[in-house]
């Protein structure tokens, strides 16, 4: 058994591999705590995609994809916080449109080379086990700059997640605080690009905070279980990825297997959950004895 | 300028146009639900989740439309179920879900031996490879569509405006989101061969909210997104043709510098007449 985790780790692509995914997975599952409370899991689909266009022409013109991803994605979170204010135009709608026209773009861009659809799917879907030791030392820079900002900020976030008029009557800047919080959002993407492309990374961002909130209450515990589900799905979705291409040939895509298990360690969780809540029920109804009063009120 | 004289010689490309055309008049007119409904991050659910029934069905050889539709109303089953347990809110459900589907979809596709191509193809569309059975499939499904909607259209306006008032009136408001889900659903997935999924969004999006700046009705505001949708299709595709470019892409950003444009001109237009109502009553002020 202990073979399957040890043998990837003799190889050095996957050691860098496993290293990115414990980084993004800590990143994005503290991160995602706080896009569950603020309910932005649209605007972190939204930045994913605007993305795009920068690390498409940055690809076409030999620069820094992180450096176009970094440039489209502060153009769309400005957008959008500009947008948002205007009543003619419903939000949710605008964020569809910038989606869908920057991706356009992004398209556009990368089909004037010929045979581009290999690149495309490269860019869309990352290249997990080619990060560098650069990347990750960037990776671990901006994980570390924008966790120590989002624990300053704690207290003050958490509040106007739950009460958005008792901290605006407390004088906090909400608006300065929702511009924090996207950018955030825009830069676990902006790292996350190179190694799960533009398509997969909502998945470590949403469904690790959404599955730490079915099992906590408490936002610093959700917050660490959150990293801890995401770090685990993320290994064994490599495990499965390694040991399946290698031993069985089945060649399953290292990025796409990372975000299947952690869906499916959701499903487990999700699964956990609902068989504890029946057992729950069905004692306190044992308890109570078969009266049709007592059954209707805790069904209800 | 001769090249796109040349293209329009060429059957395939001609059918091309055909496709877009119908794509984005029948988008066009369904967006407008989506866009009175605010169904805009269901669309872009539904765009990555049609994605592995699409994937599935292309490697068992099955019809594509029919593998899209049934995942898609499987994932919004398992929306729907999530959703009641009441813990998470539905965004939040819509991110799991997509964010898993898609990923499946990718691992369908990798795991088939040189398919990167269909993979960008069912992203990005290939309308210039459409075939007679994709244009015979989106006229069926445009007529459904459309009849379904126009003859549910008071119904579901209603539903759209004031849920609880056509719930008090005796509709069943689930039974009017359902089939306005369904209509999104099937639509978004005859789409995919000329746009693919992920720029289907721009078509059931765009020109809806375009031409809600423009009127207040609902019944011209269809059509005048349908005509958005259909002229956006075919500026779209003769760009693509000219600069040879992907034409899923060209004709989703035609929609977008179309609502660019037209958010320019009613903006200026609606500081005109403001700017005039002072000069000539300041007395009103």
């Amino acid at each position: 058994m202990w073979h399957l985790v040890s043998e990837p780790l003799q190889v050095g692509y996957m050691r860098r591999a496993f290293a990115e995914v414990v980084l993004l997975g800590v990143f994005g599952g503290i991160v995602g705590v706080h896009v569950l409370l603020r309910r932005l899991a649209f605007l972190t689909e939204v930045v994913q995609h605007t993305v795009f266009p920068g690390i498409a022409i940055a690809f076409v013109a030999g620069g820094s994809l992180a450096t176009g991803a970094l440039l489209s994605g502060t153009l769309a979170v400005v957008l959008v916080s500009i947008g948002g204010g205007r009543r003619r135009i419903d939000p949710d709608a605008l964020m569809a449109l910038l989606l869908a026209t920057f991706f356009a773009v992004g398209v556009i861009v990368v089909s004037r080379r010929p045979g581009f659809q290999s690149d495309l799917t490269a860019l869309l879907f990352g290249r997990i086990l080619s990060v560098d030791q650069r990347e990750l030392i960037d990776t671990l820079v901006v994980a570390v700059i924008c966790i120590v900002a989002l624990i300053l900020c704690h207290k003050e976030l958490v509040l106007r997640a739950f009460d958005p008029l008792g901290a605006e009557a407390l004088g906090y800047p909400l608006g300065r605080m929702d511009l924090l919080l996207n950018i955030v959002v825009m830069l676990v993407v902006v790292v996350a690009v190179r190694a799960l492309g533009t398509v997969l990374v909502v998945s470590f961002v949403v469904t690790s905070a959404a599955a730490a909130r079915l099992v906590c209450r408490r936002v610093g515990s959700m917050m660490a279980v959150a990293a801890l589900f995401a770090v685990v799905s993320g290994c064994v979705g490599l495990i499965v990825s390694y040991n399946g291409s290698i031993h069985h040939g089945w060649r399953l895509a290292s990025g796409a297997t990372v975000v299947v298990a952690l869906t499916v360690g959701f499903v487990l969780v999700a699964s956990g959950r609902w068989l504890a809540d029946r057992i729950v029920r069905s004692s306190a109804r044992e308890r109570r004895g078969p009266h049709p009063a007592g059954e209707v009120a805790v069904t209800s | 300028m001769r090249q796109l004289v040349d293209s329009f010689q060429s059957p395939l490309f001609r059918r091309a146009v055909l496709e877009a055309v119908l794509i984005g008049a029948l988008a066009g007119a369904v967006g407008v639900h989506v866009v009175l409904r605010r169904l805009p991050f269901f669309v872009v659910a539904m765009s990555h989740a049609t994605f592995p029934g699409v994937a599935i069905a292309s490697v068992l050889g099955v019809s594509l439309f029919l593998g899209g539709t049934t995942f898609g109303l499987l994932v919004v089953a398992a929306v729907l179920l999530l959703g009641t347990s009441a813990v998470l809110d539905s965004g939040s459900v819509i991110g799991v879900v997509l964010g898993g589907s898609f990923a499946l979809g990718v691992l369908v596709v990798s795991a088939t031996p040189g398919s990167s191509r269909d993979l960008s193809a069912f992203l990005v569309g290939s309308v210039l490879t459409v075939t007679p059975a994709d244009i015979a499939t989106t006229i069926v499904v445009g007529v459904v569509v459309l009849l379904v909607l126009g003859g549910l259209h008071k119904e579901l306006v209603l539903g759209a405006f004031d849920r609880r008032g056509a719930a008090a009136l005796g509709y069943r408001a689930g039974a009017l989101d359902a089939v306005v889900l369904a209509a999104v659903t099937v639509t978004m997935v005859a789409s995919i061969p000329s746009v693919g999924t992920l720029l289907a969004v721009a078509l059931l999006t765009v020109p809806a909210l375009t031409a809600r700046l423009w009127v207040e009705r609902v019944v011209p505001m269809m059509v005048l997104a349908a005509t958005i949708g259909a002229v956006s299709g075919l500026v779209g595709l003769c760009a693509a043709a000219v600069w040879s470019v992907a034409a899923g892409a060209s004709i989703a950003l035609t929609t977008g510098v179309c609502f660019l444009a037209s958010l320019a001109l009613t903006t200026a237009a609606a500081r005109w007449r403001h700017h005039s109502a002072l000069t000539t009553a300041p007395a009103a002020v």
